[in-house]
C-alpha cells in the first residue's frame, strides 16, 4: 500500500480492507454498513476505502453481495510455519465468537456450539489453547474494578489507591478495537472516558508471553509465538499497535532474557475465516473431531466470558462481578436480561447497596452495537455532559462479535439486502 | 329483410366465465401477487437469522456452564495469587492497561 497514511502510527498496518476493483460493481450496498463513511466512489464506479477513516471492522466484507472486499493481511502459511516449527510454542487465543460459527465452514448450521470439537482439531494443527474466555474474565476484573474504582470517586469522592488518575464517567468499554479506532478518530475528546484496560486478546498475549511462558508452558517467552483466532479484522489492526510489545518490555526490566528487538504480545491473528482455510489446509475437519478439553490453565472459563461475543456480554459480567463486589451477597438470579436482544441502544439501572460506604446507588448502564446507526446521539449526548449513564458498552458490529468481519460470510445473512438494492439506482 | 343482415346473427360471447372459474382466476391472480409479499417477508425475517443462532449459542455455552461469575474463575485467581497480585496492581497496570492516542490531529 503506497498510499500516504495519517491516521496510523509507525508499526501500524493501515487498510486491513481493500477492495477488489475487478469484483466491486459499484452497488453502494457496502456504504449502507460502514459506520465511518469511509467507502469512497459514486454509484455505478469502483469503490475504494479511504484507510484513514477506515476503521478495519469489515462489515462492508461480510456484506457486500458481490465479495469484492477483501482482508490485505494473510497470516494463514506463516502460522502454519510456526506450526510446523518444534521448537515454537504456538499460542492459539480463541475468541468467545469463534466456537459458534467455526462450525459453520465444516458444513454444520449456522450457531452450532462446538467448543470441544475446535479445541480438538486446534491440538491436532499443532496449538496450545489459551482460551480468550479466560482473558474476559480478566478483563472484567481489570475493567470491572476500574469502573467500581470511578464510580466510588465520582459519587463518594474516593481518591485513588496509586498515582494514576481516574477517568470520568461514563465509563465506555475498550474490548472493540474498532470502536476504540472510531473514539481515536473521531471523538478523541472522550478518549479519558474509554476503560484504559487492554482488550482480551492484548491481555492474553501480554500473559501468554510473561507468567505463561515462565510458570505454565515453562519455556523462554520469545519462543512463545501467540496467534489470536478472533471473529475481527479490526484485530490485525489492533495487534500491531506499537503500545501492544508490553511482555518485551515487562521481561527486560525484570531482567529476564529478552532479545534485542522488541517482540509484540500477539504475533498473528487469524479471523474465523482464516482458521477455516488453516485447519482445511491441513486436512483437519473440524466437524468431525470429538470434543476434548482444552488442557491448559488458561482453558479454564466461566459463563460471564463466553458471553463477551454478544452485544450486551461485557455488561452483563461486569454487572454480574460488580454486583457481588460492591453489595458483599450473591446474585439471586445471574441473568440480566434487560441488556440482551438486538435493539439499538440497550439500558438498564441497577440499584444495589454498596457495603463499604452503606449508601445506596443506581447504576445507569447503556449497551450499544451498530456504532453507524446508533452511536451518534449516546456520544453527543456524554460531550454536552447530559449523559445519564455510568457504564456504556459499545460494539462495532450488530449483534457484536457474533457478527464480525471476520466471521463466515452467511448467505442468508444481512447480505440479502445487497442484492435487492443494487437495482435500485435511488438508494 | 335480407338474409345478411347482421342483427339478426347470434354470435355468442367468445369469453365467458362462469362465476366458479371468476373466482378461481381471481384467486390465482391474488396468489401471484402475494408472492413477492411473503419473499420479502421471509427475508426480513431471515435476515438475523445466522446472528440470532450465534446469539444463542453464546447463551447456552453461559447457562451450561459450572462457573458463571469472572471473580470465581480459579485460573484467574490463581494468576492473581502467583503473578499479578490484584486488579489495578502495578503489574496489572502495566501488562492489563493501555493508553489511547488522538488520531483526530492527523485528519484536521
Amino acid at each position: 500500500m503506497n498510499q500516504e497514511t495519517k491516521t496510523y502510527r509507525k508499526g501500524e498496518i493501515p487498510g486491513i480492507i481493500a477492495i477488489n476493483a475487478r469484483e466491486c460493481k459499484g452497488c453502494d450496498a457496502c456504504k449502507r454498513f460502514c459506520p465511518t463513511g469511509a467507502i469512497t466512489g459514486m454509484f455505478g464506479t469502483t469503490h475504494r476505502v479511504d484507510v484513514d477513516r477506515c476503521i478495519s471492522c469489515g462489515q462492508c466484507l461480510i456484506n457486500c453481495p458481490f465479495g469484492a472486499p477483501y482482508e490485505t493481511v494473510d497470516p494463514v502459511d506463516e502460522v502454519a510455519a510456526k506450526l510446523a516449527d518444534k521448537h515454537v510454542t504456538v499460542v492459539g487465543i480463541i475468541a468467545p465468537a469463534v466456537r459458534v460459527a467455526i462450525g459453520e465452514p465444516f458444513g454444520m448450521p449456522a450457531g452450532s456450539l462446538v467448543t470441544g470439537k475446535m479445541y480438538s482439531a486446534m491440538k491436532k494443527a499443532g496449538f496450545v489453547i489459551l482460551d480468550n474466555n479466560f482473558a474476559a474474565d480478566l478483563t472484567i476484573m481489570e475493567e470491572g474494578t476500574e469502573f467500581i474504582q470511578r464510580a466510588r470517586h465520582a459519587l463518594f469522592g474516593e481518591k485513588a489507591e496509586h498515582g494514576g488518575g481516574i477517568g470520568p464517567l461514563p465509563q465506555f468499554t475498550s474490548c472493540c478495537p474498532a470502536w476504540v479506532r472510531f473514539v481515536e478518530t473521531n471523538y478523541p475528546a472522550l478518549i479519558p472516558n474509554l476503560s484504559s484496560a487492554k482488550s482480551p486478546q492484548q491481555m492474553a498475549g501480554a500473559v501468554a508471553k510473561t507468567y505463561g511462558a515462565a510458570q505454565v508452558f515453562n519455556v523462554a517467552p520469545e519462543s512463545v509465538y501467540t496467534v489470536g483466532i478472533m471473529p475481527c479484522t479490526a484485530k490485525k489492526f489492533e495487534a500491531s499497535r506499537p503500545e501492544f510489545q508490553s511482555a518485551w518490555h515487562f521481561t527486560k526490566e525484570k531482567g529476564g532474557s529478552a532479545p534485542s528487538a522488541p517482540y509484540p504480545d500477539i504475533d498473528a491473528v487469524l479471523t474465523t475465516r482464516d482458521l477455516a482455510r488453516l485447519l482445511k489446509k491441513m486436512k483437519i475437519n473440524l466437524a468431525a473431531e470429538n470434543d476434548a478439553e482444552g488442557g491448559t490453565l488458561f482453558a479454564e472459563y466461566t459463563g460471564a466470558g463466553t458471553i463477551f461475543g454478544n452485544t450486551g456480554g461485557v455488561m452483563e459480567a461486569a454487572l454480574r462481578t460488580a454486583w457481588v463486589v460492591l453489595t458483599g451477597t450473591p446474585l439471586s438470579k445471574i441473568e440480566f436480561t434487560a441488556v440482551r436482544g438486538l435493539k439499538g441502544v440497550k439500558s438498564a439501572a441497577v440499584t444495589l447497596r454498596d457495603r463499604k460506604y452503606g449508601k445506596e446507588v443506581t447504576v445507569k448502564v447503556a449497551v450499544v452495537h451498530d456504532i453507524r446507526a446508533n452511536i451518534r446521539p449516546i456520544v453527543e449526548e456524554v460531550m454536552a455532559g447530559r449523559s445519564p449513564y455510568h457504564f456504556i458498552e459499545v460494539m462495532n458490529c450488530p449483534g457484536g462479535c457474533i457478527n464480525g468481519g471476520g466471521q463466515p460470510v452467511c448467505d442468508t445473512g444481512s447480505s440479502w439486502i445487497g442484492r435487492v438494492l443494487p437495482s435500485f439506482a435511488w438508494s | 329483410m335480407s338474409k345478411n343482415d347482421p342483427s339478426h346473427e347470434f354470435i355468442e360471447n367468445p369469453f365467458s366465465l362462469s362465476r366458479r372459474e371468476f373466482i378461481a382466476i381471481g384467486g390465482v391472480i391474488i396468489a401471484l401477487l402475494a408472492l413477492p409479499a411473503i419473499w420479502i417477508r421471509s427475508a426480513l425475517i431471515n435476515r438475523n437469522h445466522h446472528i440470532q443462532a450465534r446469539t444463542k449459542g453464546l447463551y447456552q455455552d453461559d447457562a451450561t456452564a459450572k462457573i458463571r461469575l469472572s471473580h470465581e474463575n480459579q485460573a484467574v485467581m490463581k494468576l492473581y495469587k502467583d503473578f499479578a497480585g490484584k486488579p489495578l496492581s502495578p503489574v496489572s497496570e502495566e501488562l492489563l492497561h493501555t493508553k489511547y492516542v488522538n488520531r483526530m490531529k492527523a485528519l484536521s
